[in-house]
């Protein structure tokens, strides 16, 4: 028995690490720029998209995960400059939703382009792997992992020790004193935007391959990956990595209980949601002057 | 920005010449009347409806069934008169389903539909074919709806019955005894399959086990696990082809082709996923198909052919559903060429749609028959393949399936004749 | 404006009445069933306005509690014999109990992480309808069974389509209505003061929390409403019909309508559902129409911040203006 709760806490460390990965890209651009992007799947989804259609144009491999990364800079970087100003004094809220015109219009133009037939995105780390605790674990997964962990602690390590980072930290902290300071406050946010842009290029690119290559589902990916960052209350990074991989754990474990199996789905959203009524548990007034 | 317009469209370029099917040595395509002479007369207005956008495109049986209509309206149309054939979208939006139907049916006052293409409509306008007389020819369906209704006659044979061929063919020749039939957790589609599954094998004395996921779960790896926790010998895909290339890439991963029996049902056979499946599973995957291979030499299969190369348009999809448009919409002309031109509406061609019974077509591997009836399933006998050499060979040539499903459908066949 | 029967308000009714006789008479099939979806999902548009507007709280599970509401109607439809009215009624209390609950985060708590509570219930929703579907007639609880759904009650004199598409003009008007009689009672005067200051309005005495959840009841209770309405438009209701992203899509065309009136509302019904069917009707693929509204959205978010029915109010006031300044 021991063997097969081992066997889904692998599976579920692999599945959580990509909610985490698109938790902290969520995390890392609304510290900075008070945005959460509901976009964020749907530039995960063209990048993949664009990596497929590249590597079917027969480019090799690097170039194609560039290519992904790239894209997903540039359509991160075209909202955050182009439209995201003009909403810079609209309510947090209202930013956000905002971000779901983007969403619509990168979708549709994904359905413009391609045509709705089968695809595979398929990665050379495919085909190596490793026997976890009974699971064959490949190294895209581990990738996918790694990569979650390091880009937690670069990040943090950056906003630390780096000029920029200091900037994105005050920027976070209040943006009316930051540009009274004389932060470069365009400058920093645009880091943000790519920072974040890459992420979602890269988590697009893992969701191709690991998931499927299926632009609609990599959209949508963005609600449960709120739920990660949700767990990281929007600021932390080491808590949205931890909310994020235990989502994916429990999520898999409920594959063991029958009665809950095909309602595993849920998962992100109960998390979530008894995060959000532990973290308030402790507050008794009602005076809730900013969110 | 002009720029990345112009690189995504060549891109788009790219991709469907990639996609597009092999050409077939061709005969000239053959339709209604053939007269050669186009048709002038007063039009027969006749409706379609496909389901196309996320999460798929159902709009196969509606093009192939345009394309023939184009045919056929080229070739005399219906004894002079030319079929005007009015196709909508309803999105996979049940309520955009119930307006575009009722537009059709009420506003548009359509003769019948042809070549329908819709899951989500199905459910929806059931009732309002009903109520307004009107017949539904469809060929794309996967829904419990579409094959449990009296004005709804579906074409292709949807999850259930090509389910339990690919699992008939796993019990007999792979020695299958426990399935697992992995689907959608949803009622009338997931559900409804999978229950008929686990009961056919009861029924064989055998063992199947259900399991459903969510649409938009993201962990296939887990279903995937499950299925080895639970201990069984063959896996089911009762899933559309994209989840279900998703998993394969997942026991791909696991070491898993030769852990387990690999079979689905049709939805996995589609032009351009032979690429798609990879040499690993070079003869370990088992696809039941609902009508001919695409490449058969059957005469009304290089007709499809033919028809979708001269009539069809750049980028209709050739797929069973296609082929199935194709069969039903010549299925509908036949019968209507049978009717006085002048007299043809609702009333007669809603009973002259009725009054098809024993239609041949190398495309089906039986009969097809409407008749009068609370529920329609003519097609339920297909064909086995087997994913070889980068593309599907045929295992086995047409044959049945035994379950109590069928009972009243058996009974049908046996009060029209059909079957002794 | 307070309700009296002056000229402005018999105007009014007066309009409501032609538009509810006359109106369907205009429209082909098509068109009212196309209405009379729009007008539904303007009345869950009215819920959403309301608590933005009032307490600047968001409500991203809107179209999840309309599934609610039309999941209750369905449920007492195939297990009792009440008239569609009253399960309309009890539908509406229903979700506004659990409006209520969800709102019990909302107590400590605004902006954008009531707003994610509020997702992260649209999407556990989702799941849900998508698992157990809505009831069609079947046996037990659930009331789901494999065949196609049951007949669904409408009203003896709206069991036409025009008819049906009378009856919901008339209840969007009453919900309206009722809805605008708030801002003049006890509970509109103690969201305004909760809005200024939450401690001043509990320093006045005002029992901030209790408000605070009759808002959120009184938005759930329109959703529930627009729900059994759908439900009885349909005739039956598939889980398709409840996604999260909508969820999201319904907040943000409520801010594109404008929060601050009902009108507002009326237009985010619109663009919800009016909108897509004309663009699908000019034959525009679904993919086309996506990037035409996701445009369209995002113009009208950074454009209009008081909602195309600020800025149609405002125009039709500058006029009035221009107009009694020349009368001085």
């Amino acid at each position: 028995m021991l063997k097969v709760y081992g066997l889904f806490l692998v599976s579920g460390l692999a599945v959580g690490s990509l909610y985490a990965l698109g938790g902290i890209g969520l995390v890392i651009l609304r510290r900075s720029t008070g945005v959460l992007n509901f976009a964020y799947g749907a530039i995960a989804a063209v990048s993949a998209m664009m990596c497929w259609q590249v590597l079917q144009w027969g480019a090799p491999g690097p170039i194609a995960w560039g290519i992904a990364i790239l894209v997903g800079v540039t359509l991160s970087v075209f909202y955050g400059r182009l439209l995201a100003p003009s909403l810079a004094w609209r309510e947090p809220a209202v930013k956000a939703v905002a971000t779901l015109g983007y969403t619509l219009i990168l979708l549709g133009m994904v359905g413009v382009i391609w045509d709705d037939s089968p695809r595979k995105l398929v990665l050379p780390t495919d085909k190596e792997g490793v026997w976890i605790l009974g699971v064959r674990v490949t190294v895209t997964r581990l990738i996918a992992f790694g990569s979650s962990i390091f880009v937690v602690f670069a990040m943090i390590q950056f906003l630390d020790r780096t000029r920029i980072g200091l900037n994105m930290r005050a920027l976070a902290d209040n943006r009316d004193h930051s540009a009274l300071l004389g932060i470069p406050v365009i400058k920093v946010e645009t880091m943000a935007w790519t920072i974040s842009g890459a992420l979602a290029g890269f988590t697009g690119l893992m969701f191709g391959d690991l998931v499927r290559l299926d632009p609609t589902v990599i959209t949508f990916m963005v609600i449960p990956a709120t739920a990660a960052a949700i767990c990281g209350r929007l600021t932390s990074l080491p808590w949205t990595l931890i909310g994020g991989l235990s989502i994916g754990v429990l999520e898999a474990m409920l594959t063991l209980y029958k009665p809950l199996a095909p309602l595993r789905a849920m998962t992100p959203f109960i998390v979530a949601g008894c995060v959000i009524l532990w973290m308030q548990a402790g507050q008794r007034l009602t005076f809730a002057a900013e969110e | 920005m002009k720029n990345l317009t112009k690189l995504l469209s060549v891109s788009a370029l790219l991709a469907a010449t990639y996609i597009t099917t092999p050409a077939y040595a061709e005969d000239a395509p053959v339709c209604g009347m053939n007269s050669g002479q186009a048709a002038t007369g007063d039009p027969i207005k006749v409706g379609g409806i496909n389901g196309n956008a996320p999460p798929g495109d159902f709009s196969g049986g509606t093009d192939a069934a345009a394309a023939y209509f184009a045919c056929v309206n080229a070739n005399g149309g219906i004894n002079g008169r030319p079929i005007e054939y009015i196709v909508e979208n309803d999105q996979w939006n049940p309520e955009l389903a119930g307006q575009v139907g009722t537009k059709l049916v009420k506003d548009e006052g359509v003769v019948a539909l042809v070549g329908n293409g819709s899951v989500v409509s199905m459910a929806v306008n059931a009732k309002l074919y009903k109520d307004e007389g009107v017949m539904a020819m469809a060929s794309a369906c996967a829904i419990s709806d579409c094959y449990e209704n009296s004005n709804i006659v579906s074409t292709n044979q949807g999850p259930l019955p090509s389910g339990i061929g690919a699992l008939k063919y796993a019990v007999e020749e792979l020695g299958t005894e426990h399935a697992a039939c992995i689907g959608f957790n949803i009622p009338n589609n997931g559900g409804w399959a999978c229950d008929w599954m686990n009961k056919y094998m009861e029924s064989k004395g055998k063992k199947g086990t259900s399991i459903l996921m969510d649409p938009t779960a993201v962990d296939l790896n887990s279903v995937y696990l499950q299925a080895l926790a639970e201990g069984v010998d063959t896996i089911l895909l009762m899933l559309p082809s994209g989840p279900a290339i998703g998993l394969l890439k997942v026991a791909e991963e696991q070491g898993g082709r030769d852990q387990f029996k690999w079979v689905s049902p049709t939805p996995i056979y589609e032009p351009g996923v032979e690429k798609v499946i990879g040499d690993y599973w070079d003869g370990h995957l088992y696809v039941n198909i609902e009508l001919a291979q695409f490449d058969s030499k059957g005469a009304d299969n290089k007709n499809w052919v033919a028809v979708m190369n001269k009539y069809g348009k750049e980028g209709d999809r050739r797929d069973t559903f296609s082929q199935s448009g194709f069969i039903s919409a010549k299925f509908f002309t036949d019968a209507l060429l049978k009717l006085d031109a002048a007299s043809i509406d609702r009333a007669s061609v809603t009973k002259a749609i009725k009054g098809i019974v024993g239609a041949k077509s190398d495309l089906l591997c039986g009969a097809y028959y409407v008749g009068e009836a609370d529920r329609h399933m003519p097609n339920h006998a297909g064909r086995m393949m087997v994913y070889k050499n980068g593309g599907f060979e045929t295992v086995r040539d047409c044959y049945d399936i035994d379950t109590a499903y069928l009972d009243p459908i058996r009974a049908q066949e046996k009060a029209l004749g059909i079957t002794k | 404006m307070p309700l009296r029967f002056d000229i402005k308000n018999t105007f009014t009714l007066v309009l409501v009445l032609a538009v509810i006789v006359l109106f369907p008479l205009l429209l082909s099939s098509l068109w009212v069933k196309v209405v009379t979806s729009a007008l539904i999902f303007s009345l869950a548009a009215l819920g959403v306005s309301v608590v933005f507007a009032q307490l600047g709280l968001i409500n991203l599970s809107q179209i999840a509690l309309v599934g609610v509401g039309g999941w209750v109607l369905l449920r007492l439809n195939y297990a009792t014999e009440l008239p569609f009215t009253v399960m309309l009624v009890l539908g509406g209390i229903v979700t506004a109990s659990i409006g209520a609950l969800l709102a019990l985060p909302a107590l400590r708590m605004r902006g954008l992480y009531l707003a994610l509570v509020t997702l992260m219930a649209a999407g556990a929703f989702q799941i849900l309808f998508n698992a157990f579907q809505f009831p069609n007639g079947g046996e037990g609880f659930w009331g789901v069974a494999q065949q196609s759904a049951g007949v669904v009650r409408r009203p003896a004199f709206a069991q036409s389509d025009a008819n049906y598409l009378r009856y919901v003009i008339s209840a969007v008007a009453i919900c309206i209505t009722v809805v605008g009689l708030h801002r003049y009672a006890a509970p509109g005067r103690a969201w305004a003061m909760t809005r200024q200051s939450e401690a001043n309005a509990m320093a006045a005495g005002v029992n901030v929390t209790f408000y605070k959840l009759w808002a959120f009841a009184l938005s759930g209770c329109v959703a529930g409403i627009a729900g059994g309405l759908l439900a009885g438009a349909l005739q039956q209701l598939d889980a398709r019909s409840f996604l999260a992203g909508d969820s999201i899509l319904l907040f943000a065309l409520a801010i594109v309508g404008g929060v601050y009136h009902w009108l507002g509302a009326i237009i985010a019904g619109l663009l919800f559902k009016l909108l897509p069917a004309l663009l699908n009707d000019f034959g525009l693929s679904a993919d086309i129409a996506m990037v035409i509204f996701g445009a369209a959205l995002l113009h009208a978010i950074m454009t209009a911040p008081q909602g195309i029915a600020g800025q149609l109010i405002g125009a039709i006031s500058s006029i009035g203006k221009k107009g009694s300044a020349t009368d001085d």
